[in-house]
């Protein structure tokens, strides 16, 4: 007995009765002109109720049939088939059923396109699984998004002659988070602040928690180095030792309200932007070093550079989503906030950030992006 | 296909970029504006505008998001109305230069229009609203088609459909106008788009409630609509028609919600009479 021959009973109508997927035939419109037995079984429904009466969308759900308007239709037009569309079908007695289905146009003796075949396959346990795959990757987002926030709440330092204000506004574009952070902290309670800005490479729960260890550090830091050049070369130690934030860019600006002096440090990062009752708008250019934890041999040299604060004097601290656009060059961005800066000098802090948020996004490509703001 | 970064001035490029625009048939002519809807791209009226062609001038775009799009410049923000998407229809009109437009919007793209052509209205010459509705979800008094549970069904179900979208294959759709290959993506990408923007643009989409802007409307309009059309049925496509200023209402034999790509030559036959001739 050959191989063949083993099934040379099964005729050509029972494969297709019997197959174990639904099988049918509609015309370009739905209209259902042959179905096999797999899937009246499935649906419940038997052929007299299917054929000529029935379009397979009528099967589907609302939400389904809409999906079926609006791709299943024009891909099987355009590219003559689809494959692995997730549907789920309304079996006769109100149940439903998942299945990925296939399509293929099919042409009559002439030619035409005037029929499609379509097999459909029973995808219920896939779809649980798929549901669930969903449903761990928006935890991880909403964890790391959560996280975040978290980090980015808390008080803002606040004295008599000083307002610290800031603004974060997250990349949209569905991407995961971004590892931008911001914080404003008191070094010696009334008498010395320190601003920051920090920039983590990459994106996600990853960034989300080097971002996180990053402002602790500094924090800490913080408490036993005097000065930011000081308090990055310390990070520095830190980064290089716990192998984290590789190519982290952060400014740290420390002011002294009594004695009216900002000291201020750049790794990597774009420059403070001050502005002073008489003069225009200028960027600090000075204390410029490499970013955090690069792998040359230089990033031991910490610089800071300062400056004396009249009163009335402001100072913006921000990420690079503020003057980067693809489009652009740096420079270009930089006159562009500079110009929107000085503009709106008379605006009290709080509206000064939003204004800047949303003047400044660069709304063809957005990044993330966090300022603050100090009035002293 | 990738006419316009060889016919446009520099200044132009922005917005044709981000919007995937093309541009056929006789530059110094009338122009005529296709709107795809919700779903695919511009590849949706590939059997409808060479029939223009000889008389107009053809500029074809994809919403941002959308097919060959740069998906950079999608903003949450602007996009959560179709305000947004109206906005860009309008940019697209200042940057082109295109004057005493006809204007033809498919689904959702119909409301665009029409709110494009409130906001500007002595740009737009004609307005083709091919299964055009103003509100999908029922209210009061208005029958649309679906209930709110309805789109959430919908929404589960662009879900499910984007597993087939893997990030291998964003790259290639996300494209951008400086690759010449593109067109040849494009055909492939068609339909694909990435999950986070589809979901968004659906829930704008059927979420939107425009029935006000329609009184506003002074353009002569023409309202196709389906026979069996699941997502934009009769009722509705005739209340668009009573509710608009002027306007011709044609029951098209065609079944379904594309007659763009099922039925283009009764689409084109119904576009040209309109337009007389």
């Amino acid at each position: 007995v050959t191989i063949e021959a083993e099934f040379v009973a099964e005729t050509a109508e029972e494969l297709f009765e019997g197959a174990p997927c639904g099988y049918l035939t509609t015309r370009t419109d739905g209209t259902i002109v042959r179905v096999n037995r797999t899937f009246e079984r499935w649906t419940g429904l038997d052929r007299r109720q299917l054929v000529g009466a029935t379009r397979f969308q009528d099967l589907l759900t609302a939400g389904g049939r809409i999906y079926h308007e609006t791709h299943y239709v024009p891909l099987l037009r355009v590219q003559g088939a689809v494959r692995e569309i997730a549907l789920e079908i309304v079996r006769a007695d109100g149940s439903r059923m998942p299945v990925l289905i296939n399509s293929e146009m099919h042409p009559d003796a002439r030619g035409r396109r005037t029929h499609v075949r379509t097999t459909v396959f029973d995808a219920s346990d896939r779809r649980r699984y798929e549901q669930e795959l969903l449903r761990a990757r928006r935890r991880d987002q909403d964890i790391a998004q959560e996280l975040q926030q978290s980090m980015l709440a808390g008080d803002l330092p606040i004295a008599p002659g000083l307002t610290v204000d800031v603004g974060y506004r997250p990349a949209d574009s569905g991407l995961a988070i971004g590892g931008d952070w911001y914080d404003a902290f008191w070094l010696t309670p009334g008498v010395s602040l320190a601003l920051v800005v920090g920039d983590v490479v990459g994106r996600g729960l990853g960034a989300a928690t080097t971002m996180g260890q990053l402002r602790s550090a500094i924090r800490a830091l913080a408490l036993t180095q005097r000065g930011p050049a000081a308090m990055l070369a310390a990070l520095d130690t830190y980064a290089e030792r716990h192998d984290v934030g590789q190519m982290t860019t952060v400014v740290v600006a420390q002011i002294d309200i009594e004695a009216r002096e900002l000291r201020y440090a750049c790794a990597g990062h774009p420059p403070p932007l001050l502005v002073t009752p008489r003069e225009s708008p200028r960027f600090l250019g000075g204390g410029r070093s490499m970013p955090i934890n690069v792998p040359v041999d230089d990033t031991g040299i910490r610089r800071e550079a300062s400056c004396s604060l009249t009163a009335g004097s402001r100072l913006l601290v921000y990420s690079d989503g503020l003057i980067e656009r693809r489009s652009e060059t740096i420079d270009e961005g930089m006159a562009r906030l500079a110009a929107a800066f000085g503009a709106r000098r008379d605006e009290p802090p709080a509206a000064l950030v939003s204004s800047l948020l949303h003047e400044l996004r660069d709304t063809e490509h957005p990044d993330d992006v966090c300022l603050l703001v100090a009035d002293v | 296909m990738r006419l316009h970064t060889a016919t446009l001035g520099s200044s132009t490029v922005v917005v044709a970029a981000r919007n995937n625009v093309h541009e056929h048939g006789r530059a110094d002519a009338q122009p005529m504006l296709f709107a795809h809807g919700f779903g695919c791209d511009q590849t949706m009226w590939r059997d409808v505008w060479p029939a223009f062609a000889d008389r107009y001038r053809v500029v074809l775009f994809d919403h941002v998001g959308a097919g060959g799009s740069d998906t950079g410049a999608f903003d949450r923000d602007r996009y959560a109305s179709l305000r947004g998407y109206a906005d860009d229809v309008l940019e697209i009109c200042h940057e082109l230069e295109l004057a005493d437009v006809v204007f033809v919007g498919h689904s959702v793209a119909a409301m665009i229009g029409v709110i494009a052509a409130t906001t500007e209205p002595e740009r737009f010459s004609r307005l083709v609203l091919v299964g055009p509705s103003p509100r999908y979800i029922d209210d009061e008094g208005y029958v649309g088609g679906f209930t709110r549970e309805d789109i959430d069904e919908l929404l589960e179900s662009l879900d499910s459909n984007y597993l087939g979208w893997s990030s291998a294959m964003a790259p290639v759709i996300m494209g951008n106008a400086d690759r010449p290959q593109l067109a040849e993506e494009l055909e492939t990408s068609f339909c694909r788009t990435d999950p986070e923007i589809a979901s968004h643009f659906a829930r704008t989409t059927f979420l939107s409630d425009n029935r006000d802007d329609l009184g506003r409307v002074t353009t002569p309009s023409l309202v196709l609509q389906c026979a069996q059309d699941a997502i934009a049925p009769e009722p509705v496509g005739r209340y668009v028609h009573e509710r608009l200023g002027a306007s011709t209402f044609v029951q098209m034999r065609a079944t379904g919600h594309c007659p763009n790509v099922s039925a283009p030559e009764e689409t084109i036959a119904a576009i040209r009479t309109f337009l007389g001739g």
